[in-house]
C-alpha cells in the first residue's frame, strides 16, 4: 500500500495536475451565457427593445400577479412585462436580454483589434530594440498611465457617436496593455536555443520573428483578453451612462442604467437595478475566467 | 546624487508633458467634430459661422493655434509659457480658475476613498495571506476579483437606493453641500478644509456627510486590486528568507506578520500611487452620480461641448499630478531603498 502512495505522489507531481478548477467552470458558465444572449437576445423578449410600449413606468409584476399575466398572454393578451417598463415604455426584459449583442459585439472587436495591433507593435518592439521602438514604448507609458475612461471619452465624443467609433476608441486606449505584455514574453523568447536554430538554418529576421516568436510570445496577451473583453464592457457601459457612448434606443446595458438614474432617487428602482446586475454577472464572469486561465498557465 | 536624480525625473516628466500636450492638441482637432456649429447652431449664416471660428482663432493654421496655445505668440493671447491654459469657449473663464475650482472636489474623494480602502484592504489582504489555500484566503480572493470588476457608477445608484431613499440615512445625490447650506468662502479650495479654518462646524459634518456614499462607492471598487495586491506582496514577503528566519528564532507570529507587512508594503505603494493618479480622472462616473461637481464631470462637460481648451487643460493638469505623484513615490522608494539611485 505504501509504495503505492508514494508511486501516485511522484506521478501527479511529475505531471502538471489538472484539478477541476470551480472558478474556472463558473467564469466559463457566465461567458457562455452571454455569448449565447448575443446571438439570440434580441428575440428573447415578447416586445422589440427599439420600440416603446404604452406602459410607462411599469414596475415589475409580483410573483403573485404572474400567474394571471401568463394566462392572459397565452389568450392571446399582451405579454407581461417580466421587469417592468421604463420612463419611456421601453419593456426592460427584452433589452435586456438583446444588450449582450450590443455590448459583447463591441467588447470583442474592440479587444480583437487591440490584440492584433498590441502582437504585432510589442514583437516589433521586443524584437528589434531601437530608437524608434523605444519611443513606441515612451508613447504607450504615457498612453497607459492617463485614465482610459477620459481618453475614451475624447475619442468617442469627437469623433461621432457611432459603434464603430465606440470600437477604435476602446482598441486605442487598450492596445498598449497588449504592446508591452508581448514585448515581456518576446524578450524572453528571442535568446532562446530554438531562436538560434532558425538563424543558424539562414533564416531572415522578420521571418524568425513572425514564424517563431510571435507563436510563443501569444499566451500572456490572450489570457489578458478576458480581462480587458470585461473592462471593454464596463467602459463601454461607463461612456453610454455619461452620454458619450451607444445613441437610445441602441439596446445597452449602460444606457440602460442611465434611463433610470433620475428615477431612482424616486424609488423607480428596476430599470436600473436589473441591467446593472447583468453588468456585474458579465463582467465578473470574464474577470474570474482570465484568472483562472492566468493560473494555468503559471501552473 | 538625490538632486541629479530628482532634476533627472523632473525633465523626463516634463518631455512627456510637452510631448502629451502637443499629440493631444493634434488628436482632438484632427478628429472630426466641429466646435464651431456646436456653438453657434447648426442653422447659423455662414457670417456667423466665420466669426465664430475667427473668435476661437480656429481659422488660423494648425501650427499658428499651436504656437499660441504654447505661449509662442504672448502678443496675441497669454500660452502655456506664460503659466495661462486659455478660456473655456463655452463660460469664457479661464480654465485653471475653472480647475481649481474643480480640483479640490475630486481630490477630497479620491484621497478619502483610498484613505478607506487601506484602512480596510491591508488587514483583509494580510489576513487572506496569512492562511494561503485557505477559506478566508478564497473568500478574500473571490472578493477581490469581484470589487474589481463592477461598475462603480451602477453601485453608486444602488446606494442612493438604499440609503437615501429607503434608509433615510444619506442625503440627495445633488451636491457636495445641501443647496440651503451657503459654502464657507474658498481659502484652499478644499471644502472639508475651508469649512474647519472658518469654525463652520455644522458645514464641515454636512461635507462629510454628503461625501460618505460617494466615498464608499468609490472605495469599494478599488478594495478590489489593492486587497488583492496587498495579498500578494504578503505572500511574496511571507516566503523570505527573513521570515523563515524569525519563524525559526522562534518569534511570535503577530510580530512576523508586522515585519513581513512592512516589506509588503513598500511594492504596493507604487501601484497605490499609479492606481490614485488614474483615479483623479477614473472618478468621473461616481462624480456624475452624485452631482459632486469634481474634474471628471468637469471634463465630461467639456467633452460633450467639444471645449477643447478645457479638454486639454484637464488632461495636462491630470497628467502632471500623476507625474508628480510617481516621482514622490520614487523618492520615497528611494529613501528606504537607496539601491535604487544609481
Amino acid at each position: 500500500m505504501a509504495t503505492v502512495d508514494v508511486d501516485t505522489e511522484t506521478a501527479s507531481a511529475a505531471r502538471p495536475r489538472r484539478r477541476v478548477d470551480a472558478l474556472f467552470v463558473l467564469g466559463l458558465a457566465i461567458v457562455v451565457v452571454v455569448a449565447i444572449l448575443a446571438v439570440i437576445g434580441p428575440w428573447i423578449g415578447a416586445y422589440d427593445p427599439t420600440l416603446t410600449t404604452p406602459d410607462v413606468s411599469a414596475p415589475p409584476p409580483s410573483l403573485t400577479e404572474l400567474p394571471g399575466l401568463m394566462s392572459t398572454w397565452l389568450a392571446g393578451g399582451p405579454a407581461p412585462h417580466f421587469l417592468g417598463t421604463d420612463t419611456s415604455g421601453f419593456d426592460i426584459f427584452s433589452r435586456l436580454m438583446a444588450a449582450p449583442r450590443t455590448d459583447l459585439v463591441i467588447a470583442l472587436s474592440a479587444n480583437g483589434l487591440s490584440l492584433v495591433f498590441g502582437l504585432l507593435l510589442g514583437l516589433l518592439a521586443g524584437y528589434f530594440r531601437n530608437f524608434v521602438t523605444e519611443l513606441l514604448m515612451r508613447v504607450s507609458d504615457v498612453l497607459q498611465s492617463f485614465p482610459v475612461f477620459i481618453s475614451a471619452m475624447v475619442l468617442v465624443a469627437l469623433a461621432g457617436r457611432s459603434t464603430a467609433n465606440i470600437v477604435i476608441a476602446l482598441a486605442f486606449v487598450y492596445t498598449p496593455i497588449y504592446i508591452r505584455l508581448t514585448r515581456a514574453e518576446v524578450l524572453n523568447q528571442k535568446n532562446r536555443g530554438f531562436i538560434e536554430a532558425a538563424r543558424a538554418l539562414g533564416n531572415r529576421e522578420l521571418t524568425i520573428a513572425l514564424r517563431h516568436v510571435l507563436p510563443n510570445s501569444l499566451a500572456p496577451a490572450l489570457i489578458q483578453s478576458s480581462v480587458t473583453i470585461g473592462f471593454a464592457i464596463l467602459l463601454t457601459a461607463g461612456l453610454s451612462f455619461v452620454g458619450a457612448g451607444v445613441r437610445p434606443p441602441t439596446p445597452e446595458w449602460g444606457l440602460m442604467i442611465a434611463s433610470g438614474a433620475n428615477e431612482i432617487i424616486l424609488g423607480e428602482w428596476w430599470s436600473s437595478v436589473f441591467p446593472g446586475i447583468a453588468i456585474s454577472i458579465t463582467v465578473f464572469g470574464f474577470a474570474v475566467l482570465g484568472d483562472a486561465l492566468e493560473r494555468r498557465n503559471e501552473a | 546624487m538625490l538632486v541629479r536624480y530628482i532634476a533627472k525625473r523632473l525633465g523626463l516628466g516634463i518631455l512627456q508633458l510637452i510631448g502629451l500636450v502637443i499629440g493631444v492638441f493634434f488628436i482632438i482637432r484632427l478628429l472630426p467634430a466641429d466646435p464651431v456649429a456646436r456653438l453657434v447652431g447648426m442653422n447659423a449664416s455662414p457670417q456667423a459661422y466665420a466669426q465664430a471660428a475667427h473668435q476661437l482663432g480656429l481659422d488660423r493654421p494648425l501650427l499658428t493655434q499651436l504656437a499660441i496655445y504654447l505661449g509662442f505668440e504672448p502678443s496675441v493671447q497669454p500660452g502655456l509659457l506664460q503659466g495661462s491654459l486659455g478660456a473655456s469657449w463655452v463660460t469664457d473663464s479661464l480654465v485653471m480658475s475653472e480647475i481649481a475650482q474643480y480640483l479640490p472636489v475630486t481630490i477630497t474623494l479620491v484621497t478619502l476613498s483610498f484613505l478607506l480602502v487601506l484602512i480596510v484592504a491591508v488587514p483583509i489582504g494580510m489576513l487572506g495571506a496569512l492562511n494561503p489555500g485557505g477559506r478566508t484566503d478564497k473568500g478574500v480572493f473571490i472578493y477581490s476579483l469581484f470589487a474589481g470588476s463592477q461598475p462603480e457608477f451602477w453601485w453608486g445608484l444602488l446606494f442612493v437606493y438604499i440609503f437615501f431613499f429607503r434608509l433615510g440615512i444619506a442625503p440627495a445625490p445633488l451636491g457636495s453641500l445641501s443647496p440651503m447650506t451657503d459654502p464657507p468662502a474658498p481659502i484652499t479650495g478644499f471644502l472639508l478644509i475651508d469649512s474647519l479654518l472658518e469654525g463652520q462646524w455644522s458645514v464641515f459634518v454636512e461635507a462629510l456627510d454628503h461625501l460618505m456614499l460617494p466615498v464608499v462607492t468609490l472605495a469599494f471598487v478599488l478594495s478590489g486590486p489593492i486587497i488583492k495586491m496587498v495579498r500578494q506582496n504578503m505572500l511574496r514577503a511571507l516566503r523570505s528568507d527573513f521570515v523563515l528566519y524569525a519563524d525559526c528564532v522562534g518569534l511570535p507570529r503577530d510580530i512576523i506578520a508586522r515585519y513581513a507587512l512592512r516589506a509588503a508594503m513598500a511594492p504596493s505603494m507604487t501601484l497605490i500611487g499609479i492606481l490614485y493618479g488614474f483615479m483623479l480622472g477614473g472618478a468621473v462616473l461616481v462624480e456624475n452620480v452624485f452631482s459632486l461637481g469634481g474634474i471628471g464631470q468637469y471634463a465630461v462637460r467639456a467633452v460633450l461641448a467639444f471645449d477643447y481648451p478645457v479638454i486639454q487643460g484637464v488632461v495636462l493638469v491630470i497628467t502632471a499630478i500623476s507625474l508628480l505623484v510617481y516621482l514622490a513615490l520614487d523618492l520615497f522608494h528611494a529613501a528606504i531603498d537607496p539601491r535604487i539611485i544609481v
